[in-house]
């Protein structure tokens, strides 16, 4: 198996450098195989990416597609995730390859897989064409909207051999997401989404956690932000008087008794939205359930 | 008595040689007294000695009669003023500024300078001729007027005694001249004077007393008649020198290039 | 000092605090800033009075501070250059803070007292290693081993960073960067309980700083105690910058530019130049807090990044001034 493993990866090696001599350096797309090229898609970053066969050994640097994977009942091909992949329970079981953000490039070729999936930022681009080199099939996504889920859902069924369950998954999750978002009642609750508090920091209308209290039928108290994320003063959240104040990880004991934080209204009345989970991390199936938990939170609230 | 060291030791490591080995040296109002030697023989170190800078192995220290360890840091800077070789400014104060700093002993730390601090610190500069000079920043200065400054602000503390460590190093001729004529006049005026020089001719031409260090022991103390001839130059400075004499009857010290003789010497 | 100056500068003065208290995140005119101050149930009372009022104090009081700082460190090192943070001290409260929050300390106040801490270690360590060369606070060695010790503590906060899976951690750097959003009268009121001493002590020795810029042997014939001096300074000046950056951050460049600036219209004796540099200070921190939370509105921007871009161009063209 091993041998067969370097063989592969060698054969690979010679083939792709015989193509990046030949061709401008740096492109990925030309390191097909001269075998048939069954699956072919172009990924999020603009990359064609070209399998020979479904994939059957998949490393996972993002958590989202972690999630979707065995959403799709593809458990089974993932042979590698983050330390942040924490749902499903069974993707524990998965060996951990380190954290996605500064991929460990190293052991994720020592798993030998046949796809690589990584978050579609500025430094993967570097990690992905070095897998490309070295043979390895590198898919890259954003997985920030919840536009993302059956996008991506469907991208993973067509490299896994297994467009059915991504087109069902896709369909099921269009409906939740449907019947789920709340028409916008009137007047809105409005929200602080208070993502870290030493500074204050809040998210704009470029995250998913905007996306998540709009579906539900709030308003973000700083959407007319562009930016994801940002630092903001006691100021101007006073300023604006938010009816709820959204916390995650640590919870409002943090700063709820400070004195600075007295002048917003909302913390004097103790009117917090506490959540948990990781579904408020990243968009996933789970979201629908997710925006279903926020909107009994605002109704229970609503001024 | 004004500065006055008694049979001073002084080591600066354990194991290694005295630098100062049994010196005594007095210098009392209205007079000039100039420390003269090679390199290294311990003029320096006497002075720190005097001036309760260093430890001592041996002997005592006294400032007017009393022991230099039982003088106040203030009191001291009131008694004793000290022009040292270099000074490097850093901020751009002018001369009467400077000079005012001099009266820091005098001072509160946050009393605003009073007419007396002003009228001293006008007086040291008429002292120093450079009156015309008082609101000249002090980087605009040439080398012999930055020299005159620091004799001012020193006078500015109003001390009884004056120590100056080689005042003329880099200065030409006049300004040489300048400096010790103000020196001499200063001592005239009741000052206690000690300077250290390499200038022996100087020293000779305006000292009352001279005295010779080498390798930390005093080789000879007295007027510069006595102290200065040929026999012990030469074997001090490990040089061969001529002595003659100038028409105010001090000596003048000649060094002799290699090959001349004595002889040569009118 | 003239008069005619001095009312300049108390205008000048005034001025920045009116400017400090109408602009914000929500700009209020002059009036309802007056209305707000002294009326208990206007609009935007609770904001200007719980707010605006201890941020632009705080701000001013910080500033000041800082100048203080470095006008006290440029004397004492004789190096027009010094900086607070030269001593190691940015490094060691960034290592503090970074290290409360990787070990989820509890309490809000963990990250600040653990940066103040933090930066007195460094300053502690800073003086030990002066001390290894039998050169008691030397300037030299001082500078160096303020560098040395600054690196170090940087290169174990990089590493906290990067190793700790701590949620936040790399959020250490936002709050490192310096900000006044949270200002508060509680936190003015600490830092001033913290900040009275040592600005007084420093204060009341202004004339020995000039002796000391002269040099120690000339400090120390001119009848100042030089190693007191020294040592009083430089604990004066650590718990002050300490006191400052576990109340709002790493702020550079107030101490270096403001008592430069200060020096080029003003005398350099620091009688009359520690005070007026209190004052500047304070006027440029509070306009530059008015910058960080003006530009990017509603978002904040952090007041050390504002300092720098202003310092800068501001220092380049002092340096011109001098050399000229």
């Amino acid at each position: 198996m091993i041998i067969s493993g370097i063989q592969r990866r060698n054969f690979g090696r010679i083939l792709t450098s015989i193509f990046l001599v030949a061709g401008a350096g740096g492109s990925a797309c030309r390191s097909a195989p001269k075998t048939d090229v069954r699956i072919s898609l172009v990924d999020d970053a603009g990359d064609t990416v070209r399998l020979a066969a479904p994939a059957r050994r998949v490393v996972s640097l993002i958590p989202a597609t972690t999630e979707l994977l065995f959403a799709l009942g593809q458990d089974s091909v993932v042979i590698g995730r983050t330390s942040y992949c924490d749902h499903p329970a069974a993707a524990s079981a998965v060996p951990d390859l380190g954290d996605g953000i500064k991929p460990n490039i190293e052991a994720v070729i020592a798993s030998r897989p046949d796809l690589v999936i990584l978050y579609n930022s500025g430094q993967n681009a570097a990690v992905a064409s070095r897998l490309r080199e070295l043979g390895v099939a590198a898919l890259r996504v954003n997985t920030d909207a919840l536009s993302s889920v059956p996008r991506v859902a469907r991208m993973l069924g067509k490299l896994t051999g297994n467009e059915r369950a991504a087109d069902s998954l896709a369909a099921v999750f269009d409906t939740a997401l449907a019947s789920a978002t709340r028409p916008p009642a009137d007047p809105r609750p409005r929200v602080l989404l208070l993502v870290w508090e030493q500074p204050p920091m809040t998210v704009g209308r470029g995250s998913f956690l905007n996306e998540l209290v709009e579906r539900a039928g709030g308003e973000n108290l700083f959407a007319d932000v562009p930016a994801s994320s940002g630092v903001v003063s006691i100021e101007a959240v006073a300023a604006r008087n938010p009816d709820l104040i959204f916390t995650t990880a640590e919870g409002p004991s943090a700063f709820a008794t400070r004195p600075e934080w007295q002048v917003v209204p909302a913390v004097r009345g103790k009117r917090f939205l506490h959540v948990t989970g990781s579904e408020f991390n990243r968009p996933s199936p789970r979201s629908p359930m997710a925006i279903r938990e926020l909107t009994a939170k605002l109704n229970g609230r609503r001024p | 008595m004004i500065l006055e060291a008694r049979a001073v030791s002084v080591r600066y490591r354990k194991g290694a040689a005295l630098a100062l080995d049994r010196v005594s040296c007095q210098v009392a109002g209205s007079d000039l007294v100039a420390v003269v030697g090679p390199n290294g023989s311990g003029k320096t170190t006497l002075v720190r000695a005097l001036l309760g800078l260093l430890p001592l192995e041996g002997g005592s220290v006294l400032l007017d009669g009393r022991a230099v360890g039982s003088w106040s840091r203030g009191s001291l800077a009131r008694f004793v003023g000290v022009v040292g070789q270099q000074e490097e400014a850093v901020f751009r104060l002018s001369v009467a500024e400077t000079v005012m700093l001099g009266r820091y002993a005098r001072l509160g730390p946050l009393a605003a300078p009073r007419t007396l601090d002003r009228a001293a610190v006008m007086a040291a500069l008429r002292r120093c001729d450079i009156v015309e000079l008082a609101d000249r920043p002090i980087d605009s200065l040439s080398g012999g007027e930055w020299k005159r400054v620091r004799v001012a602000r020193a006078l500015a503390q109003e001390p009884q005694a004056l120590v100056l460590d080689e005042p003329t190093a880099s200065l030409d001729i006049r300004h040489e001249m300048e400096l010790f004529e103000l020196m001499r006049q200063l001592v005239d005026g009741g000052l206690a004077g000690l300077v250290i020089t390499h200038h022996l001719n100087l020293a000779a031409r305006f000292a009352d007393r001279i005295v010779l260090l080498d390798r930390g022991v005093v080789i000879a103390e007295g007027s510069p008649a006595q102290v200065m001839n040929r026999a012990t130059l030469s074997r001090v400075f490990e040089w061969p020198v001529a002595v003659t004499t100038w028409t105010d009857g001090s000596p003048q010290v000649v060094p002799l290039r290699t090959g001349e003789q004595l002889g040569d010497a009118p | 000092m003239s008069w005619a100056r001095f009312g300049l500068l108390a205008s000048v003065v005034v001025l920045c605090l009116l400017v400090g208290l109408s602009a914000g995140a929500v700009p209020l005119p002059i009036g309802a800033v007056w209305a707000g101050l002294w009326s208990a149930d206007a609009e935007a009372s609770a904001i200007i009075r719980d707010l605006r009022s201890p941020r632009v104090v705080l701000a001013f009081l910080v500033g000041g501070s800082l100048g203080i700082c470095g006008a006290a460190l440029q004397a004492m090192i004789r190096n027009p250059l010094a900086e607070p943070y030269l001593l190691g001290l940015s490094s060691g409260a960034g290592l503090g803070a970074v290290i409360a929050i990787a070990t989820r300390g509890g309490g809000a106040w963990s990250v600040p007292v653990a940066a103040f801490i933090g930066a007195l270690c460094a300053v502690a360590l800073v003086y030990r290693l002066s001390l290894v060369s039998g050169r008691r606070l030397d300037p030299h060695v001082l500078l160096l081993s303020g560098v040395v010790v600054g690196a170090f503590a940087g290169a174990l906060m990089s590493a906290v960073m990067v190793l700790s899976d701590a949620p936040g951690v790399r959020n250490a750097f936002l709050w490192l960067l310096g900000g006044f959003g949270t200002a508060s009268w509680h936190a003015l009121g600490i830092f001033t309980v913290y900040a009275s001493i040592p600005l007084a002590l420093l204060l009341f020795h202004a004339r020995a700083l000039d002796l000391l810029a002269l040099g120690d042997e000339p400090a120390h014939h001119l009848g100042a105690e030089v190693d007191r001096l020294r040592r009083m300074i430089y604990l004066c000046t650590a718990l002050l910058t300490a006191a400052s950056v576990a109340t709002c951050g790493i702020i550079g460049f107030v101490g270096l530019v403001v008592p430069h600036a200060v020096r080029t219209v003003f005398r350099p004796l620091h009688r009359t130049l520690l005070p007026i540099v209190f004052l500047v200070g304070g006027c440029f921190l509070v306009l530059a807090d008015v910058v960080a939370r003006t530009i990017v509105r509603p978002l904040e921007l952090p007041v050390g990044v504002v300092t720098a871009l202003i310092g800068v161009p501001l220092f380049a063209l002092l340096l011109r001034k001098t050399l000229v």
